[in-house]
């Protein structure tokens, strides 16, 4: 056993045990690690924000004499747009939220609609298209075909606008297979996930602090 | 079915969760302090990714983007040590970014534990990883769609200084990886959407090459990304790490790297397995009592 000797392993290691003192039942301490957490965390991004975004992207090039004074009208100008969202706190003036949000809805729909559209729809289209290079060895063509039965399944499934007759019957019933196979895998997934993350904190706790992991 | 076999049954349901708590504490625990042998063999999407960057050509560089926070940690930080230990063996230049603040200090902590264990097993100039020649912490900076947009132009645009501090137009690296067309592939190691960002801005517009790793939890979300080919390859949570632990300790010792290192990801494959199972019986324990309750009960 070489428990660690350094005090910020300590603080994690008492921390962490804080946390999990939850699963036995709510108490203080689990509460004082929580808020620690929450304040920590605020605490920095606010910090760090401040000191790598505003003061050198804003407050020094706006106060440095080489930087010319139609620079500075728009730096000063975008400081005040942004800070419109404060007005969120006073309900007279609220309204003028709607500016900066606005501006920052545009910007990013115009730059993310295009490019969505083609690597999220035709790009994932294209992928579904099978081909006689699908078949290039029989394992590769027996997914293609599922895949695209999966995807006519599933889309025909979501199609509200006429009744479940005909072929379409099998179809969204072969589509609620698939969509539970997806959930299935979604949510063995997620199992996996939460005990990765156990087995993380146990690694720091039986190995880095407690030094019994060889 | 007598009387006290039902009266466990129906107990079985109403177990208090703690219990439960226990058993898996003790399941998890218990094989990390007396791990059972347990080799992880590769899946297609980690092979791919592998493959893809021990064949780059020299001059591509590989870069890491640290899209994660501490609270993911446990699965996608040894993804990020294992790439960066795959390329410092097969001597290929590494670029760092962050996009998220918390990953800042994620990826200085991989940077500073992978480079101690190259340095400090060196014998010449040329084994040794220096900062600012083969590989370099471009850090941070906002907002997003300018920095995945900027690097396509020019990389020291987006970073005119590096994490440390130093101007990125000095280092003598800023030679080798101009923007996107010197990077032979991106890994986004996420624990968010923003690979899809990556995809949506860095690669529709620059071509790049992509790669994500990711957790568990978000697989099921990328893998359509690996089919259409969009991501060469694909890291899933902790067993993913693992995979390319394995594929990348295979290497080294290929290049006579015989180092005892510590693989976080395979340590925990055993744990792993044990809880997996566990829950599997407990699953199956609490359907089989579910079921004969209500049957009794009809």
């Amino acid at each position: 056993m070489n428990i660690a000797t350094d005090p910020w392993i300590w603080i994690g290691a008492i921390l962490t045990l804080a946390i999990f003192s939850f699963l036995y039942k709510e108490n203080p301490f689990y509460r004082i690690a929580e808020h620690l957490y929450v304040g920590i965390a605020n605490g920095y991004a606010i910090t760090f924000y401040w000191h790598r975004v505003l003061v050198p992207s804003l407050f020094d090039r706006v106060g440095a004499q080489t930087t010319p004074l139609s620079t500075k009208i728009w730096l000063i100008a975008i400081a005040i747009i942004g800070a419109l969202y404060f007005t969120r706190f006073i309900p007279r003036i609220s309204w003028l939220v709607r500016i900066p949000i606005a501006i920052v809805l545009g910007y990013a729909s115009g730059a993310s609609i295009p490019r969505a559209i083609d690597a999220e729809i035709i790009r994932q289209l294209k992928a579904t298209i099978i081909t006689r290079h699908s078949f290039a060895n029989w394992q590769a063509g027996i997914w293609a075909v599922i895949i695209l039965l999966g995807v006519i399944a599933t889309v025909s499934y979501f199609f509200f606008s006429t009744e479940r007759k005909g072929i379409l019957k099998p179809l969204s019933y072969t589509g609620i297979i698939f969509i539970m196979i997806g959930f299935g895998a979604s949510f063995g997934y997620t199992v996996m996930a939460r005990i990765s993350l156990f087995i993380g904190r146990l690694q720091f706790l039986l190995g880095d602090w407690l030094g019994l992991i060889k | 079915m007598n009387r006290t076999k039902e009266n466990i049954l129906i107990r079985l349901q109403h177990i208090d969760r703690r219990w439960i708590y226990l058993i898996l504490w003790l399941v998890v625990m218990i094989p990390l302090l007396f791990p059972f042998k347990i080799q992880p063999r590769p899946t297609p999407p980690v092979t791919q990714l592998f493959n893809y960057i021990d064949t780059m050509p020299e001059d591509k560089a590989l870069a890491i983007s640290v899209d994660f926070t501490p609270d993911t940690r446990a699965e996608l930080q040894p993804m990020v040590v294992s790439l960066m230990r795959h390329a410092f063996a097969i001597k290929r230049r590494v670029g760092i970014l962050a996009i998220s603040v918390y990953g800042l200090g994620l990826g200085e902590e991989a940077i500073q534990q992978v480079t101690e264990e190259f340095n400090s097993r060196a014998r010449n100039h040329e084994d040794s990883v220096i900062y600012g020649e083969d590989y370099i912490f471009w850090g941070w900076t906002t907002p997003v769609l300018t920095v995945m947009l900027g690097m396509g132009e020019r990389i020291t645009n987006v970073f005119p200084v590096d994490y440390y501090g130093n101007k990125t137009e000095t280092l003598p690296i800023t030679k080798h990886i101009k923007n996107y067309d010197d990077i032979g592939v991106l890994v986004t190691i996420a624990a968010s959407a923003i690979p899809r960002s990556w995809i949506n801005y860095a690669q529709t517009q620059f071509g790049v090459h992509l790669s994500c790793g990711i957790t568990a939890v978000s697989a099921a979300d990328f893998y359509p990304y690996v089919n259409s080919g969009q991501f060469i390859g694909m890291l899933a949570g902790m067993k993913g790490a693992a995979e390319y632990e394995q594929l990348v300790r295979q290497r080294m010792e290929k290049n006579g790297m015989t180092w005892l290192l510590r693989n976080r990801g395979t340590e925990a494959m055993s744990s792993q397995t044990s809880a997996h199972l566990t829950i599997m019986a407990f699953i199956i324990i609490g359907n089989i009592a579910y079921f004969a309750v209500r049957r009794k009960r009809k």
